[in-house]
């Protein structure tokens, strides 16, 4: 209860720590054009989601398009990785072929995918959802696979003895032992998507959080800028430590059962 | 860590009331508590726990597993607390040091992989403070003694488990020390290896004479080890009884007379636990 | 008898790549070449930058940022990762920072630094720190998390003081956790270090890449990119592995 309460005070002081050096280096600058206050940020993220903004949108109408785009690209990427990593994990000839092509994909630097799926797939909705995809989807299939190499073959062996068919093996035997990697791979893949939807929103797609970056930076306002950061990152820690945090202690309660 | 409750702040005044010279190991009334680590019960390691013992000599401590045998070699080592009580170290009489040194041997070698047998040494020699002239002639002879003489450049993983205990013990001897902490230091060795080492150890502790507390939870070991033994059991943790050893050595583990102990305190450890049911 | 198994090792890979070349200078026969360039072409455009001195420029301006970027992530998230690992309070203080900082998006550091430093040798190398560092503190954290007690503890019985300890027992249970610091520092590094030159700097390798991209030509784009991209996968096969398997002689060495 006491270590509980000792971890709650660290954490919440270290939060306000960090906004009060970010108050006082903004005190010390004394411009706001270089670093604004977190009480000047807060105001224009107000105004910023009760008013409309540029071109008669407003702020939850960006937010809500980039939340679409990264949900869409990260199931397509997720899907997609799965399916290429269980294949490799199966067939010897997507293994071998699968190999040689994706330390290639690892390797590509994210800025020039984008720059390609935007110069062949124009500056549309595609175009970003091929950016992302090219990036995420090799990291996924690696996962995934390392997850089908490192499965219990004793257990499938055991399924087989007591004459398991195939649908069954895979729900019931593979499904399970491959579900850390996939979650792993889920987290892995979030974490990517949302920030390769930004590079992609500020160079090629129109509306989007990472637009609005670009837009803002274009005019050089800092104070906007830093706004739309802040509820870029916020919008993530979110769903990244509350959300995805909540799904995964659902989808391993077979592991804590026993403890408790 | 703060340093009021380590065994080595204990020293000097306290130790040695009244005899002329102080037990090299003197723990008295000693209690030790572990918190769960949520903060919930408390559970007794040790409890009110005394032993001696005198310069030079052998003395092993025997017991079940889990009764706090080895919390208690931590705490005399000087790496783990305790909350009442006292331990007092004495430096062998005629030292200017007043702090004695500790080898330790543990249960499993613990060797720093990375580094070849004889850096393995030199690494003790160096945190002790021994001056680097020394080294040499330490390595080379102590390596000797176990038995491992042109094993200098090797690394730990290309040795057997039974080579990396001697390692071990050649680094616990190495920086000459008063007193040897030994943490059942066979029970990892299969059976012959482990008989072995005991011939071993004897031949060896014949020159260097430290003072040894000798953890172990084989009975017919620590006979034929020991001059003294004392006897832990669990739950109250405590030391129930204190046995000397008076067979003459040289010993062997077949004699009658090690034998006939042995079984006695057997018999004393079922009585123990039978009365706790 | 030692050349079968490689054969067999390289030989797969070595024939599926062999056929992506041909398969992709097939399909690039039905496009334009500004538009889908095949490999001859591609080679075409690389031999024609490489064959200009100032192209070297450019690479080795882009080259410093990385190496100083990522020197400066590594020697801090080293540092940092340890203390965390090492102290209870400290890491429970910053690791909210931590991820924080993990969720910045690189673009949202490459604005920032240039609203802040201009285009200026600062503004790319405080991006690539800003993103790379946090990567190299998590992983750190969690190699001194799973460093070995037993061995601490063996240290402090022999009184091994803070400077023994650190030399002789926790950073050589680092290493491994270095050694993988460093590759996904590199990697992250230069990758970013493009994305940070495409904004930030009018100069780099990465300001080649948007050049090129404005002007719609995606040969000279990749003729860029993948050269570059040649030249770090060198970097990271050649260094660090060689290095790797010295460091780690220990874990194979066999008694002669």
């Amino acid at each position: 209860m006491a270590l509980r309460l000792k971890t709650f005070a660290l954490r919440a002081g270290s939060i306000l720590l960090l906004i009060l050096f970010w108050w006082a280096a903004s005190r010390l600058m004394h411009d706001p054009d270089v670093l604004p206050g977190p009480m000047a940020i807060l105001r224009t993220i107000a105004t910023d989601l009760s008013t409309p903004g540029p071109e008669g949108k407003s702020a939850f109408f960006h937010i809500g398009i980039t939340l679409a785009r990264i949900f869409v690209a990260f199931f397509a990427a997720m899907l997609m990785g799965t399916g290429l990593g269980l294949a490799m994990g199966l067939s010897r000839i997507c293994e071998r072929s699968l190999l040689a092509v994706i330390p290639l994909m690892l390797t590509m630097p994210t800025i020039l995918m984008v720059f390609l799926a935007v110069l062949w797939f124009g500056f549309s909705e595609a175009g970003g959802l091929v950016a992302v995809m090219a990036v995420v989807t090799p990291y996924v299939t690696v996962n995934i696979y390392e997850g089908a190499k490192a499965m219990d073959n004793s257990l499938a062996a055991m399924a087989i003895t007591f004459k398991a068919r195939r649908p069954l093996l895979v729900r019931k035997v593979y499904l399970p032992q491959l579900m850390p990697y996939i979650f792993s791979a889920f987290r892995f893949a979030f974490g990517m998507t949302w920030k390769i939807v930004a590079l992609a929103e500020t160079f090629g797609l129109k509306y989007g959080i990472g637009y609005m970056f670009f837009f803002w930076f274009e005019q050089f306002n800092m104070t906007q800028v830093l706004a739309w950061v802040i509820m870029f990152v916020v919008l993530m820690l979110i769903l990244e430590h509350v959300v995805f945090a909540q799904l995964e202690s659902r989808a391993f309660a077979w592991r804590h059962s026993l403890a408790r | 860590m703060p340093p009021e409750t380590t065994a080595q702040a204990v020293l000097g005044p306290t130790a040695g009331a009244g005899a002329a010279v102080p037990p090299a190991i003197a723990v008295n009334t000693l209690t030790k508590r572990f918190l769960a680590p949520d903060g919930g019960y408390e559970f007794t390691v040790l409890d009110r726990v005394s032993l001696t013992v005198e310069e030079g000599q052998f003395v092993s401590l025997v017991g079940p597993s889990g009764c706090g045998k080895s919390t208690l070699l931590n705490i005399i080592a000087g790496i783990e607390r305790y909350d009442e009580g006292s331990v007092a170290l004495a430096a062998p009489s005629g030292r200017a040091e007043a702090e004695p040194r500790i080898g330790y041997v543990f249960q499993s070698p613990r060797l720093l992989n990375w580094l070849t047998v004889q850096q393995n040494l030199e690494f003790v020699l160096e945190a002790q403070d021994i001056p680097r002239p020394r080294w040499r002639s330490l390595v080379a002879e102590y390596l000797d003694r176990v038995g491992l003489g042109g094993q200098e450049r090797n690394y730990p993983l290309n040795l057997s488990g039974g080579m990396q205990q001697r390692v071990a013990i050649a680094r616990a001897l190495a920086i000459e020390p008063d007193i040897l902490l030994m943490d059942e230091p066979f029970s990892h060795l299969d059976a012959i290896t482990a008989r072995k080492m005991r011939f071993d150890l004897v031949e060896i502790l014949q020159r260097a004479k430290p003072t040894i507390l000798f953890v172990t939870h084989d009975l017919s070991e620590a006979v034929f080890l020991s001059d003294h033994i004392y006897m832990m059991r669990t739950k109250p943790a405590r030391i129930f009884r204190h046995v000397p050893v008076d067979i003459p050595r040289p010993r062997k583990p077949e004699d009658a007379m090690i034998f006939d102990l042995e079984k006695v305190l057997i018999r004393e450890f079922f009585s123990v636990l039978e009365a706790k049911e | 008898m030692r050349i079968r198994p490689i054969v067999s090792r390289i030989l797969p890979g070595a024939v599926t790549f062999a056929i992506g070349i041909c398969v992709w200078q097939i399909i690039s026969l039905f496009f334009v070449p500004v538009y889908f360039p095949g490999p001859g072409v591609l080679a075409d455009r690389m031999i024609a930058i490489y064959s200009n001195p100032a192209s070297y420029v450019v690479v080795g301006e882009t080259l410093s940022r990385i190496f100083e970027g990522f020197a400066i992530a590594m020697l801090t998230g080293t540092a940092a990762g340890l203390l965390m690992g090492r102290n209870r309070e400290i890491e429970i203080f910053f690791d909210s920072w931590i991820m924080v900082l993990l969720s910045f998006p690189a673009v949202c550091w490459a604005f920032l630094s240039v609203l802040w430093f201009g285009l200026s040798q600062a503004a790319p190398v405080l991006t690539i720190v800003l993103i790379v560092f946090p990567f190299v503190v998590m992983n750190i954290w969690e190699g001194t998390k799973a460093m070995e007690k037993d061995l601490i503890e063996m240290g402090r019985v022999y009184k091994a003081d803070h400077a023994l300890m650190l030399r002789k027992v926790l950073i050589p249970q680092l290493m491994p956790y270095i050694f993988s610091s460093l590759r996904i520092a590199l990697s992250l590094s230069w990758k970013i270090a493009l994305v940070a030159e495409a904004f930030g700097v009018a100069s780099g390798v990465g300001q080649k890449l948007i050049y090129w991209f404005q002007d719609t030509r995606v040969d000279m784009m990749l003729a860029w990119g993948v050269s570059f991209m040649i030249v770090m996968v060198a970097i990271d096969v050649l260094g660090f592995r060689w290095w790797a398997r010295r460091a780690f002689a220990w874990r194979h060495h066999f008694a002669t």
